[in-house]
């Protein structure tokens, strides 16, 4: 079974069929792109395989594991890790503290040492630290871990989105249009970034992306969406060239 | 010292304790507690009755007070902190005027309307003044821990908070028991220091009181709380004859500051070392954001 | 279960009806709880109390200047306490505080002026009871119940049929669609306030009359609120039947238990309520925006 098993599944709100007999299957390593107009209802997918809303029918497996109706936080501590299209990170935190709020889960130190500087809290803390700075240094930002979030670029945002995310420690990575609202540059940085996080971690990706530069250049296969059925997937070659995704998406740019 | 300064301090002391867990709980977590004093008359009366009925030792009476008070808290969360934050102060607000109707009603063992009396009057300025000390000291500790953290990031976005894992619902859960249990010591103190508790002090007004102050100096400074509540319970103690402008007072200031400097005279300052050393060194303080904690 | 008792808590359930619709139109419009709705309440029917006080008038003169009152107590409340917060787009924090910090504002005035005193107001019917066969029933629960369900059926009317109830319901929907949509959101929100103040100071002078008027009687407003969750926060169809249901199991409660037992049975019955259905009878579902 592959690490991450989507297996057909539907979700509506309301008369809105926003995902209909979605499947997919990552292994850890690969990239895969979903891609599609707005409205196609690629965020849903995000949302249903991390548990914001479970799916109305059908399955998905993390590493072997029935996640379809788990609780988001249980799902995200089974190794999942997001970021989301219009980023959020937490106001009132610095940029460190952003990312030690995904490790504080995973953290073992008990409400005694949330109120005493217990040796068990400062170990812990310490390991925080020490696991933000890898992680912040991975995405480019190891200087700016006490400066606040919204005094910073917005590209400089997605990065500390991005190592948010990995400190989660995910096995199934989940980028949510990571290079929305970024210059061409920050574009070439980003893509550059997702193909070395990649290596590095060796986690699984789901990118959902409308810049085709970034998209096209990452991923390994390419999942077409329109108003919540997939049209196409294959290698970006094989979806560039398909005339169904052409019509539905691709022609509409040219 | 005079005994009408001791007086207001001790009493101011008592309000700071309190005011430390209403910072936790709407400062760092965004939840509004309407029937936070009713926790404070569950401890006063609790400690006060376990004292004069079953003769325990002050310190053990005072201990299955806050357990108590926290039971019952624990109670009162269990349905409502998985819900949107507007249920907590519902329901908070019912549990308040329900437990002062019970303590009115129940006139045998809580002395009804008139009061309970003959808490033998054992706690004063120096206890009270510690007490405040540690509870603050405990506060800040939290706040700087991982559930301090956690706490203000769910309290800005709750979904984004469980997508990096962090279970919502636990921690605010969390966050109102150490809220409620600095209330119940305060309400402890209150007993062992005035030596008589009757049920009118402890209504939704003083609850508001308290977040009243935790906004008035800033409600994302654990320092600005504190001033706000130190200055707003110290002056009414103070000017006895304004009595009953106090509340016009106050709320005429928080609107005010609500309306030109929404979050609060500090804003999100807070005393540490760093942060004076910077005052000091004349670099000017962090800007003061427009901080929408969403 | 008497007919008296019956017709006591449905007569009790339609003033909650009053105090939890009133509640229930601002939270759908702005999506907060208003806690300054209790003090609107008591001051508005203290200031009906004193501006006719010895005027020796009747119940709807004295309904009409609170209703006014309340009116306008809840216009000031939205300029002072809310509009700026709304402007800001600032978090709904700022909201809670805001309106309990105007609760306290209002409250202590109506201190300054009354004091702690409790007043009452002049006997507005001659007769105190109706007899109907065995049963005597008390002919202010008739009227309360009367110009409580008048006063509803008006407000359903105006949400139901008419422009403003549309814009208002566009604007609970989506108020920065409803923007766009040439809605005027600021005019709305305004008129949601001048209703609910108006709800409030009808509601004040019954609960006035039934208990007599002090400057804490808007604490009162806890069982509008409780009646609101049990209907369904925000919906103001739920908020009348919960109000209905909460008026009657109280009043039953209330000649078993006695008065300080039946508060906390109903507060018990309420947390029961929210641990099987938080979404209340109505089913509206407000969970904070994803």
């Amino acid at each position: 079974m592959a690490l991450l098993e989507v297996k057909h599944i539907y979700k509506s709100f309301g008369g809105v069929k926003a995902i209909q007999d979605f499947s997919i299957e990552a292994e850890a390593g690969e990239i895969h792109g979903i891609i599609g107009p707005n409205g196609a209802g690629k965020t849903t997918i995000f949302n249903t395989i991390s548990g914001v809303y479970p799916a109305d029918q059908g399955q998905v497996f993390l590493d072997g594991k029935d996640i379809t109706h788990l609780e988001q936080y249980k799902i995200t501590r089974l190794g999942m890790g997001r970021t989301f299209q219009n980023i959020r990170l937490f106001s009132g935190l610095t940029v460190e503290e952003n990312v030690m709020c995904a490790f504080d889960p995973q953290s073992r130190y008990s409400v005694l040492g949330g109120l005493l500087p217990t040796p068990n809290r400062r170990r812990e803390e310490k390991r925080g630290r020490e696991l933000c700075a890898k992680y912040l240094e991975a995405v480019g930002m190891q200087d700016y871990l006490q400066e606040r979030p919204e005094n910073l670029s917005y590209g400089m945002q997605r990065r500390i989105e991005i190592a948010r995310a990995l400190m989660c420690e995910p096995k199934i990575l989940l980028l949510d249009e990571p290079a929305a609202g970024l210059n061409p540059t920050e574009v070439a940085e980003l893509t550059e970034l997702i193909g070395r996080i990649s290596q590095q971690f060796g986690f699984g990706i789901l990118l959902i992306e409308h810049r085709l530069e970034l998209v096209m250049n990452v991923s390994h296969k390419i999942h077409v969406q329109n108003f919540g059925e997939t049209i196409a997937v294959g290698t970006p070659e094989q979806v560039q060239h398909d005339p169904q995704v052409i019509e539905a998406y691709l022609g509409k740019e040219e | 010292m005079s005994a009408l300064i001791s007086n207001v301090l001790t009493q101011v002391f008592i309000t700071l304790i309190a005011v430390a867990g209403v910072y936790v709980l709407t400062g760092l977590t965004g939840m509004f507690s309407l029937g936070q004093a009713a926790f404070m008359a569950i401890g006063a009366y609790a400690s006060g009755l376990l004292v004069i009925r079953a003769h325990l030792p002050i310190p053990l009476a005072m201990l299955l007070a806050v357990l108590l008070a926290t039971v019952v808290g624990y109670l009162i969360g269990y349905p409502v902190v998985r819900l949107r934050r507007d249920y907590i102060s519902l329901v908070t607000l019912g549990f308040g005027e329900a437990i002062a109707a019970l303590l009115n009603r129940m006139t045998t063992l809580t002395g009804g309307a008139s009061g309970l009396t003959g808490i033998p009057r054992t706690v004063g300025l120096g206890v009270t003044a510690v007490s405040a000390v540690i509870a603050i000291a405990l506060v800040a500790s939290f706040k700087t821990s991982k559930y301090g953290r956690q706490c203000i990031a769910l309290r800005g976005d709750p979904l984004a908070a469980q997508a990096m894992g962090i279970n919502v619902t636990r921690v605010k859960m969390i966050a109102f028991l150490l809220s409620v249990a600095l209330t119940a010591y305060s309400g402890c103190l209150y007993a062992f220091y005035m030596s008589y508790v009757d049920p009118s002090g402890f209504g939704w007004k003083k609850s508001a009181d308290w977040v009243i102050m935790v906004f008035f100096g800033g409600v994302n400074s654990l320092t600005g709380s504190t001033i706000g509540a130190f200055v707003l319970s110290g002056l009414p103690q103070v000017l006895r004859s304004l009595q009953n402008y106090r509340y016009v007072i106050y709320a005429v200031l928080v609107l005010i500051i609500l309306n030109f400097k929404p979050s609060g005279l500090l804003g999100e300052w807070e005393l540490t070392p760093r942060n004076v050393k910077r005052l000091f060194a004349g670099r000017k303080k962090p800007a003061e954001k427009k901080q929408e904690e969403v | 279960m008497s007919l008296q008792i019956l017709i006591n808590g449905i007569a009790t359930g339609s003033i909650y009806a009053l105090i939890a619709t009133g509640f229930a139109l601002i939270f759908n419009v702005l999506k907060f709880s208003n806690f300054s709705h209790g003090a609107t309440m008591t001051a508005s029917a203290f200031v009906a109390y004193f501006l006719l006080e010895g005027a020796g008038l009747g119940l709807v003169p004295t309904l009409l200047v609170a209703a006014a009152a309340g009116a306008l107590i809840a216009l000031v409340g939205e300029f002072v306490g809310f509009r700026r917060i709304l402007l800001n787009h600032s978090s709904a924090t700022y909201f809670f505080v805001s309106s309990i910090t105007l609760g306290t504002l209002y409250e202590g005035l109506v201190t300054i002026k009354a004091g702690s005193n409790f007043f009452n107001f002049p006997r507005f019917f001659s007769t105190p009871t109706i007899n109907i066969g065995a049963q005597v029933i008390s002919t202010s629960d008739v009227v309360m119940f009367c110009i409580s369900m008048v006063a509803l059926l008006i407000l359903a009317f105006i949400i139901q049929k008419t422009r403003l109830g549309r814009a208002l319901r566009a604007i609970s929907f989506d108020r920065d669609t409803a923007q766009l949509m040439g809605i005027n959101s600021t005019r709305i929100i305004q008129l949601t306030f001048v209703i609910s103040g108006v709800l409030a100071g009808i509601a004040g002078v019954f609960l006035g009359i039934k208990y007599t008027l002090y400057p804490t009687l808007g604490s009162l407003v806890v069982k509008g609120f409780i009646a609101s969750v049990i209907g369904g926060l925000g919906s103001l169809t739920g908020a009348v039947i919960g109000a209905v249901l909460l008026g009657v199991v109280e009043t039953i409660l209330l000649s078993l238990l006695g008065s300080g037992y039946s508060t906390i049975a109903t507060f018990a019955i309420m947390l029961v309520f929210l641990l099987f259905r938080p979404q209340g009878i109505a089913g509206s579902n407000v969970q904070e925006k994803a």
